[in-house]
């Protein structure tokens, strides 16, 4: 318990220097919305200066964190520069958005991987060139060309998938691409499990590779698995920009990016903090789901 | 194998401009999107520029931005991780929050980011692509600290006397070599994709520069018209992580025979 | 308002992006918006002015006095009624609170705005305004009653075919049909879903059928032209691409004109407008396209630069002293491929080109500091030709595409023009203009291309506008349905 509350006090002091330090960055970004809109070409300077005092764009950096900060935490975050649109909405769909696609993804990702590995511990060879095969497809294929050729196959020339919004395309792309991720070190961790004298007596006494796989393998891989599956779920935004865009799926990679482009600064922070407290909520997660499984195993990092 | 195709890269890399039978940069507006065959042995792109020339010539920048953001991010990660594990645990707790709030945003936003705040160009490319792998570095460089100051030899030398700087530059860092050329490996292809998405994005290389990445993404977009100026550059990219894959295993049997994982 | 049949069908459109639900405060090109506010006028196929809120309209001899009759019958989408005091209260909105865009211009000749009854507005200027009746075009008519008016609009309630019903910023407007639109028998669709994403590939996303209506960059427009299943349009006015110098701050040697000439004649203008758009690109040397009102024939005809002349290029080089191999030239533009196209005819020259592609914003920061020499951009279509020329004035929005040109002598010729209120003579002056740009070679025009819409075949009843609106007096998205 007390364990628990330390990880969790950690995440939020994690939390509120992650925010500040992205304020900070977000802040060299030079150019801010004003010029996203006088860029179109009907602002002339006074113009300009007057839509900046409106939103307050003239004020130090300093106080316009406070003042976001103060707000955030009472539950307000902001109307979005570019739109005018309260920020809350709009982060709410994205991230429905990208948590669908994330969720899908991951979970066809860990069940391709644990598929394959199980395969690989009643004794498939195929299994195990499988699994070589995905983790070189993920390393070497960016996703967005398997992406742009997926677009072009199935949605245009066979016009089996819509072309936006279509989720099954990007899961499985990504869940192949997680797959390939996490299937290396698991198969490795297997090997070396099915390795062990005790398995191997087991084996030779002739108990079936499923049962063998299901009940003296696998538990003693779990641990390097959820470790990895932390990782692997706290990297997948990341992996959803490039589908996001391309499938047209509005997802907080995309929210993120178009208020990068916008220059959109309420939006961009609501995103990111969003996103690294999310992830600093897997890692937590991960480090209790590891503590529980196995005391020996808790982190020393 | 793998060894020689490596080798063939290194080559490829140093001697491919010279290589080129056309000027990489020669755009040709009558011979857009020409399928391989003929003049052009592997077509033109959309610009009417000849893809063999562009691949050759882009090997050598392709290469060294991934190398050099690979190194980057090694001595910047790695050293703040070896520094950080030596220190008290309040300073080391700290300065991994840092390290850990850039680990936790995932290595495409953050070059983005940086890209966006420093602008165009190679030199900014480099450093964002360094920034975005560096923590893992320091992660690793941390644990294997860790699990070598817990080996008996590092107590004994302790005892014999040795400073910490000498236990640290003569006892551990060998020992770290091993986890450490494994990442750079699995690292570098990495550098050489995420160039190439945030190209996609449009942040990337400049636009007329002929790196791998710059190729694919800009031939993405027009894959219909022109199939062979994205596969080119993509087959390139599987052959670079193969590559380098085959090399980061058999580097880390090279330096740490030890262990076989 | 009678309907024939029931109104059937969602009509899915992309072309641009809606960046506030304040249609006043909108800035840039609008594309969205059309579909719910509409305005006393409405520009016709050819530029022409033509009535829609104002079902009549006159402008007096002198140029002082402008007067329309409202249509009468018009309801707010809030059920209150369009009448004279309604305009009045938005023309004085835009020229009291939002003192933005390029209406401000006009908003600052008016000096009274007279309501002598319930259908008819009066509006007096302090000088002749030629752009006045294009300018309310824009001037997009909302029922004070909306809410947000004090401030920033939340919810614009128009007169238009369509509600503004939920907005997705940066994703989706979903426009349910207005029932009470005083156009009868319109809207036939029963709403209009506009796609407001800007990275999808509009073209592909067309062809895989998620799309009935979308804009499509020029090389899949001609791969649909030959498709029977699509149908594909430009708008009718045109977006034109050009090659500007530094006019602010010169460097030498870009500040001879024997050199500016030069790389006048070392532009492939046919070659590059090619590339641009094919078939659909025009070669000229003016800021309107032919089939424009503006538009001068002899002039055209009369292009130096109309085809590459390396030669005459290098001659005048020599003339000037200057050796391109050893000089280098500082070019700024978009990511985009056009760009690169011009990099090389510079190159071809023999000089040393560096050339650097930036984002808008980057593109702006950087050209606004004046340490470049040439840059490569382009400009869409525009309501009235007036809007163009305002680029090149000295206080002009955002003249740093042009190199920031501050001539008192073409300011003073631009002024002129805009406040000419017959057309023949306003031509005349807009040509002496036009001379002066040549003459002190401003910049150089490489040619036109109209941005290409295309659709679907069970798309009926659609058209294209002058520009980006869709919905206008001569048609639109009002008249369309869906088969």
């Amino acid at each position: 318990m007390r364990r628990a509350l330390a990880i969790l006090v950690t995440g939020l002091a994690q939390g509120l220097a992650i925010t500040f330090g992205l304020f900070l960055i977000f802040g060299a970004i030079p150019g801010d919305v004003v010029d996203v809109w006088a860029s179109a070409g009907d602002l002339d300077a006074a113009q300009q200066a007057a839509l900046r005092a409106e939103l307050g764009l003239d004020q130090p950096a300093w106080r316009r964190f406070l003042a976001w900060v103060g707000a955030a935490l009472a539950g307000d975050l902001g109307t979005s520069q570019r739109f005018g649109q309260p920020v809350g909405p709009m982060l709410w769909e994205a991230a429905e958005a990208s948590l669908q696609l994330g969720a899908l993804s991951g979970g066809l990702g860990l069940l391709l991987a644990f598929g394959l590995c199980t395969a690989q511990a009643a004794g498939s060879r195929m299994a195990r060139l499988a699994v070589e095969a995905i983790n070189l497809w993920s390393i070497a294929l960016p996703t967005f060309c398997v992406g742009v050729a997926a677009l072009l196959l199935f949605s245009v020339w066979l016009g089996w998938l819509p072309a936006i919004g279509g989720l099954l395309a990007p899961v499985i792309i990504l869940g192949i691409d997680n797959a390939g991720q996490l299937a290396k070190p698991l198969s490795e961790e297997v090997a070396e499990v099915a390795a062990l004298p005790h398995v191997m007596a087991a084996r030779a006494r002739g108990l079936s590779p499923l049962w063998l796989a299901r009940w003296h393998i696998l538990p003693l891989a779990a641990p390097v698995a959820v470790s990895l599956s932390g990782l692997m779920l706290a990297g997948l935004l990341g992996g959803t920009l490039t589908m996001e865009l391309l499938f047209g799926l509005p997802g907080m990679g995309a929210l993120v990016l178009n208020g990068i482009q916008g220059r959109d600064q309420p939006v961009v922070l609501a995103g990111l903090v969003a996103a690294a407290l999310a992830i600093v909520l897997v890692n937590a997660l991960t480090a209790l789901v590891l503590a529980a499984l196995d005391p020996r195993h808790t982190s020393r990092d | 194998m793998m060894r020689g195709l490596a080798l063939a890269m290194l080559a490829l890399a140093l001697l491919g401009p010279w290589l080129a039978p056309f000027d990489p940069l020669d755009q040709d507006l009558l011979a857009l999107n020409r399928a391989p065959g003929g003049v052009h042995l592997l077509g033109t792109d959309h610009l009417g520029r000849d893809v063999l020339s562009r691949l050759l010539a882009g090997a050598g920048t392709t290469l060294a931005v991934a190398a050099l953001a690979s190194l980057l991010a090694l001595l910047l990660g790695g050293g703040a991780g070896l520094l950080l594990a030596g220190l008290g645990r309040g300073a080391e707790g700290l300065g991994f929050a840092v390290i850990d709030t850039l680990r936790g945003l995932p290595p495409l936003l953050l070059a983005l980011i940086a890209l966006a705040a420093m602008g165009p160009g190679l030199s900014p490319l480099v450093l964002a692509l360094a920034l975005s792998f560096a923590p893992l570095f320091a992660h690793v460089a941390r644990t294997a600290r860790r699990r070598e100051q817990a080996e008996e030899y590092v107590a004994a030398a302790i005892v014999s006397g040795a400073g910490p700087w000498r236990v640290l530059f003569r006892h551990i860092m060998p020992n770290l070599a091993g986890p450490l050329v494994t990442l750079t490996a699995i690292i570098l292809p990495r550098c050489v994709v995420t160039e190439s998405v945030l190209s996609f994005l449009g942040l990337g290389a400049a636009p007329d520069a002929p790196t791998w990445g710059r190729m694919a993404a800009d031939a993405a977009r027009l894959a219909e018209a022109a199939p062979h100026a994205l596969l080119v550059p993509v087959a390139a990219i599987a052959l670079v992580t193969g590559a380098c894959a085959a090399l980061g295993g058999a580097a880390r049997r090279y330096v740490d025979p030890r262990r076989a994982l | 308002m009678a309907q024939d049949g029931p109104r059937r069908g969602v009509l899915r459109y992309a072309t641009l992006g809606l960046d506030t639900a304040d249609p006043h405060r909108h800035t840039g090109s609008i594309a969205v918006q059309q579909a719910y506010v509409e305005a006393l006028t409405s520009i016709g196929p050819d530029g022409g002015v033509e009535p829609f809120l104002a079902e009549r309209f006159a402008v007096s001899e002198d140029g002082l006095t402008a007067t329309f009759h409202l249509r009468p019958g018009v309801v707010f989408h809030d059920g209150s009624a369009m009448d004279a005091a309604a305009v009045r209260a938005n023309i004085e909105r835009v020229r009291d609170r939002i003192r933005g865009g390029w209406l401000a211009g006009a908003m600052r000749l008016i000096t009274a705005i007279e309501a002598p009854d319930a259908a008819t507005l009066v509006l007096r200027l302090s000088e002749p305004y030629a752009p006045l009746l294009t300018s309310l075009s824009e001037l997009w008519i909302v029922s004070p009653r909306s809410p947000g008016w004090e401030g920033t609009i939340t919810r614009p309630a128009g007169t238009g075919p369509f509600l503004f019903g939920q907005w997705q910023p940066n994703l989706r407007l979903l426009a349910p049909a207005n029932p009470r639109y005083w156009r009868p028998g319109q809207p036939q669709l029963e709403a209009v879903q506009f796609d407001l994403r800007g990275d999808v590939d509009k073209g592909l996303a067309l062809r895989a059928g998620d799309l009935h209506i979308a804009e499509v960059p020029q090389d899949v427009a001609t791969q649909l032209r030959a498709d029977p299943r699509f149908v594909v349009q430009g708008l009718r006015d045109t977006t034109w691409y050009f090659l500007a110098f530094n006019n602010r701050r010169p460097r030498p040697p870009f500040d001879n004109p024997l050199v500016r000439r030069a790389l006048g004649h070392a532009l492939d203008k046919p070659g590059f407008m090619r590339f641009v758009a094919g078939e659909a690109g025009v070669v000229t040397n003016q800021m309107v396209a032919p089939g424009n009102l503006y538009f001068d024939e002899a002039l055209h005809a009369a292009d130096p630069y109309r085809a590459p002349d390396l030669d005459q290029a290098r001659a005048l080089l020599r003339e000037a002293g200057v050796d391109p191999g050893r000089t280098a030239i500082e070019m700024v533009s978009w990511q985009e491929p056009y760009a690169q196209a011009a990099v090389q005819m510079v190159r071809r020259l023999g000089f040393r080109v560096t050339h650097t592609p930036l984002d808008d914003i980057g593109a702006q920061r950087r050209l606004g500091q004046y340490d470049w020499d040439i840059c490569c951009m382009a400009s869409g279509p525009r309501a009235d030709v007036f809007l163009r020329w305002v680029r090149l004035m000295s206080d002009g929005p955002n003249p740093v595409l042009w190199g920031g040109i501050q001539d008192p002598e073409l300011d003073g010729m631009i002024r002129a023009a805009a406040a000419e209120p017959a057309l023949e003579p306003r031509r005349a002056k807009y040509a002496q203009a036009w001379a002066r740009v040549a003459e002190k070679h401003y910049f150089l025009v490489l040619g036109h291309a109209a941005n290409q819409i295309a659709w679907r075949r069970e798309v009926r009843g659609f058209t294209t506008g002058f520009t980006w609106s869709p919905h206008r007096a001569d048609g639109g998205i009002a008249a369309t349905s869906l088969e």
